[in-house]
């Protein structure tokens, strides 16, 4: 039983993996040949402390050097980290929640031998992941006939590895530990991003370098593996913390009661049954309402909202403060940098308060939060009631289909719109309080925008919702488009025999007039917004001449 | 008056399964009408598409007159439904669920509401993820009975009901169908429907067998006979008997289904053995159920 549960649970996730390696490979191809078209003759001109301020330390690697640097180290290990994160909060958590580990430990197998095989399991899916991007890796250039001599992609790839195996086992240890798969994959997921932020920013200020090595990422990325090869020191400590908290996951997967109720239960949940803390979490998660479908659907989703809202609201105020703290002669260095390569580092001016803004809390982050509430109402709305069973009930009431979509979106446009209003009031606080020269119009501007822009793949996630009937395929379709958007609103520019394409991308209607340095473009707005109904429109029929799954 | 559910050639297949083929059936106002069949028979995909949650390969329905898929907004006016395999929200109480329905459906007496609850014995203050199974099953037995629906529609509707909740609820389905209203329930517990349906509508592997009344159905002449010997017997002597099945032999004692002729079973029990006793009881539904799938079957 132990090679079953193994297999079971690879063969579960093991096409999510081969889905995002090839998408990555794709990705990788895109990024190559974007950048052959630009001529990087200045790039080798630069002093080095520039370079080492943008995240980029693969000089003399070329083209070649830069595409892994920017698909691999933050794309690639992202994506293949988070998969190893889904894979490793379902472990043991998951089938808590889905009630089948009763099941399962039924069988002649310790709860030690069952997530050994989980483990064994987020290895093999790790490692496929790993052995697709290497192979990816070295197609990729050969065939677009790339130099990329000098380009360790072997190290790189080993690095990456490790740093995905790290991150899945950290969910298994929090699942293990709490058998709640949304803390598990909420709070390794969490800490991930939190610590690619960390190594990537803290280095930028004095003293911030010795904090950054308390990140996990650190060890993944700092020693720069596609250039100088495999460090044997951070390689030992990824995997030496991978390995302690394996052998967490087996204390505490041992010590505590199995939960045996088929719903999951929320954080917000738990601070509600701690009597200290109901009162804050009744405040957050608000009173179920039931009024009517876009208020329960709001209300489902409104502590979501609010943490989620209130994290990247705190993330403005934080970046906004923290910009005061950059050294001075970083705007000067800056002032010295070709378009071209300000347009490679992420299309901002980090020397500027609007373009440093832009960068760290505009362009990445508030995007990811905004779908991260958009496309799980979308997929949950009218998906998760279907394989919760609850659709059975709401479609015996004297509701059309068509306002049941409606009611959903209504409830998506709402909650976008806090989020949006949380993260424009944060960071105006913090560009008040740290007296920064940013326009607050120019601020609600690109707060619009990229409301509406999370509103577009929330409707993604809707469409497929209506069309399918399964949350898994509409979140991962909306990922994906958000991804591939993403990337190409960011490399397309750069070459100028591609950058008509960029405007396939709904990200082009976000960024694509600098609206923190210029203003609202209302034309970007009517777009994405013709976009967002458009496919609201088309999940009406979808939904409406579909038999429910069941 | 008009019928409350009919079905005219409906089928649906999923693929090359065939769930349901050329159902014709007529459900009248006012009765309570049993829907039998083992698991996978076709009880809940007949059910689903009637009420336009799936879409018939062929054929159509009417509830309360209306086509089922045209007017399914309008039918959900006038029906109450319980699913068979019953979710409801999690972190929902069982009075946010119900107030959740009545405000989507409207026209809900929370007087009644209450009456429901307590005939049940259902607590509704406590959340749909902490009830027990047989608890959530009242909360959807209350939903599907609270606005006085024209038609009840129910799948298994006493999984996971304790006998005593039982009792009251086939009260409830009495009283209902007493109103002139109708409740369609489906089951593969024949002593249930036993006790409720006036009809029974008796479907195997999507196809619709046969539609009686209890009554009728109990009076088929099937009878359970055991006959006592003063020596052991063995079951072959009577098993070639017409109309003799599930003939076993217990010591000096022989059981047997028989809807045959009375006199030749008697021929060869007392011209070859020397009987002791005999007893004959009339057949439950189950073994009509079961002596009905065999013809119809093999």
């Amino acid at each position: 039983m132990g090679l079953s549960v193994f297999t079971f649970t690879v063969r579960d996730r093991i096409v999510g993996m081969l889905v995002a390696a090839v998408a990555l490979g794709l990705m990788l191809a895109l990024a190559m040949a974007v950048y052959a078209e630009i001529d990087l003759s200045f790039y080798y001109e630069l002093p080095e402390a520039i370079l080492d301020a943008a995240g980029i330390s693969q000089l003399g690697t070329g083209v070649g050097g830069i595409a892994y640097g920017a698909m691999y180290n933050l794309m690639g290990a992202l994506t293949i980290g988070g998969l190893a994160i889904a894979a490793g909060s379902a472990s043991i958590a998951g089938e808590e929640r889905d009630g089948t580990i009763g099941l399962l430990l039924a069988n002649p197998r310790s709860r030690t031998q069952v997530l050994l095989s989980k483990m064994a399991a987020l290895v093999v899916l790790t490692t496929v992941g790993a052995l697709l991007l290497w192979v990816a890796g070295l197609i990729v250039p050969t065939a677009l006939d790339i130099d990329v001599t000098g380009v360790q992609v072997g190290a790189l790839v080993v690095h990456l590895w490790a740093n995905s195996l790290f991150w899945g086992m950290l969910a298994v240890a929090l699942g293990a530990w709490t058998g709640r798969p949304s803390v598990a994959a909420g709070g390794a997921g969490g800490f991930m991003a939190l610590s690619w932020l960390a190594t990537s920013f803290l280095p930028m200020i004095d003293g911030g370098r010795a904090v950054a090595q308390l990140f996990p990422w650190w060890y993944f990325s700092s020693s720069a593996p596609e250039v100088n090869g495999v460090d044997a020191g951070h390689l030992a400590v990824l995997l030496g913390l991978t390995v302690a908290l394996a052998v967490a996951s087996v204390v505490g997967v041992n010590r505590r009661d199995l939960r045996s109720t088929v719903t999951s239960v929320t954080l917000l949940d738990r601070l509600r049954d701690n009597p200290r803390t109901a009162a804050l979490a009744d405040r957050i998660g608000g009173q179920a309402r039931v009024s009517s479908i876009p208020v329960k659907t709001a209300s489902d989703h409104q502590g979501l909202t609010l943490v989620v809202g209130a994290s990247i609201a705190g993330l403005g105020l934080l970046e906004a403060l923290l910009f005061t703290l950059l050294p001075d002669g970083m705007s000067e260095l800056f002032e010295q940098l070709p378009d071209a390569l300000i347009a490679m580092i992420g299309g901002v001016d980090m020397s500027t308060p609007a373009g440093f803004l832009q960068g760290e809390v505009f362009s990445i982050m508030m995007p990811i939060a905004l779908i991260a509430v958009t496309g799980t109402v979308g997929a949950k709305a009218l998906a998760g009631e279907e394989e919760a069973g609850t659709m059975e009930l709401l479609l015996a009431s004297p509701v059309r289909r068509s306002s049941i979509v409606l009611g959903k979106a209504a409830a998506m446009v709402a909650l976008a719109a806090v989020v949006g209003l949380l993260t424009f009031l944060g960071t105006a606080a913090g560009i008040v309080l740290a007296g920064l020269d940013v326009s607050l119009v120019n601020l609600a501007a690109i707060s619009l925008l990229a409301t509406l822009l999370g509103l577009v793949f929330g409707a993604v996630a809707l469409l497929v919702s209506a069309a399918t009937g399964r949350v898994r395929w509409a979140v991962s379709t909306a990922v994906g488009v958000a991804l591939v958007a993403y990337m190409l609103q960011s490399f397309l520019p750069l070459a100028e025999s591609y950058a008509d394409w960029a405007a396939l991308s709904p990200f082009h209607y976000f960024l694509g007039s600098d609206p923190l340095g210029s203003g609202m473009a209302w034309g970007d707005a009517a777009v994405l917004l013709a976009i967002f109904l458009a496919l609201v429109a088309l999940a009406v029929p979808a939904f409406e001449r579909r038999g429910l799954r069941g | 008056m008009t019928a409350a559910i009919t079905t005219s050639g409906l089928s649906k297949s999923f693929g090359d399964v065939e769930a349901l083929v050329d159902l014709d059936l007529e459900v009248h106002a006012g009765e309570v009408f049993g829907f039998l069949g083992p698991n996978g028979a076709g009880k809940t995909t007949m059910i689903r598409t009637v009420l336009d949650l799936i879409r018939p390969t062929r054929g159509s329905a009417t509830v309360v007159g209306l086509d089922s898929h045209r007017d399914a907004v309008e039918i959900r006016r006038h029906i109450g439904y319980l699913p068979g395999d019953l979710a409801m929200y999690p972190r929902l109480t069982g009075k946010d669920t119900l107030t959740y329905f009545a405000n989507l459906r409207g026209g809900v007496d929370w007087g009644y509401v209450d009456q429901l609850a307590q005939r049940l014995d259902a607590d509704l203050s406590k959340k749909v993820s902490d009830y027990s199974s047989g608890n959530r099953q009242k909360i959807g037995i209350i939903q599907a009975f609270m606005n006085r629906p024209q038609v009840i529609i129910m799948d298994e509707p006493s999984t996971g009901i304790d006998p005593l909740v039982q009792q009251e609820f086939q009260a409830m389905v009495r009283e209902v169908a007493q109103e002139g209203r109708t409740v369609f329930l489906s089951s593969h517990t024949l002593s249930e429907v036993q006790r409720v349906a006036d009809r029974v509508g008796i479907i195997r592997a999507g196809r619709l067998i046969d539609v009686e009344r209890v009554h009728d159905l109990r009076s088929k002449a099937i009878r359970r006979i055991e006959l006592v010997f003063d020596t052991p017997v063995p079951a072959e002597e009577f098993s070639h008997l017409r109309g003799a099945r599930d003939v076993e032999a217990f010591d000096n004692a022989v059981h047997l289904s028989f809807d045959g002729n009375m006199d030749e079973l008697l021929a060869i029990a007392t011209t070859r053995h020397h009987l002791v006793d005999i007893s004959s009881e009339e057949a439950d539904l189950e073994e009509i159920f079961l002596a009905y799938y065999r013809e119809a079957g093999v």
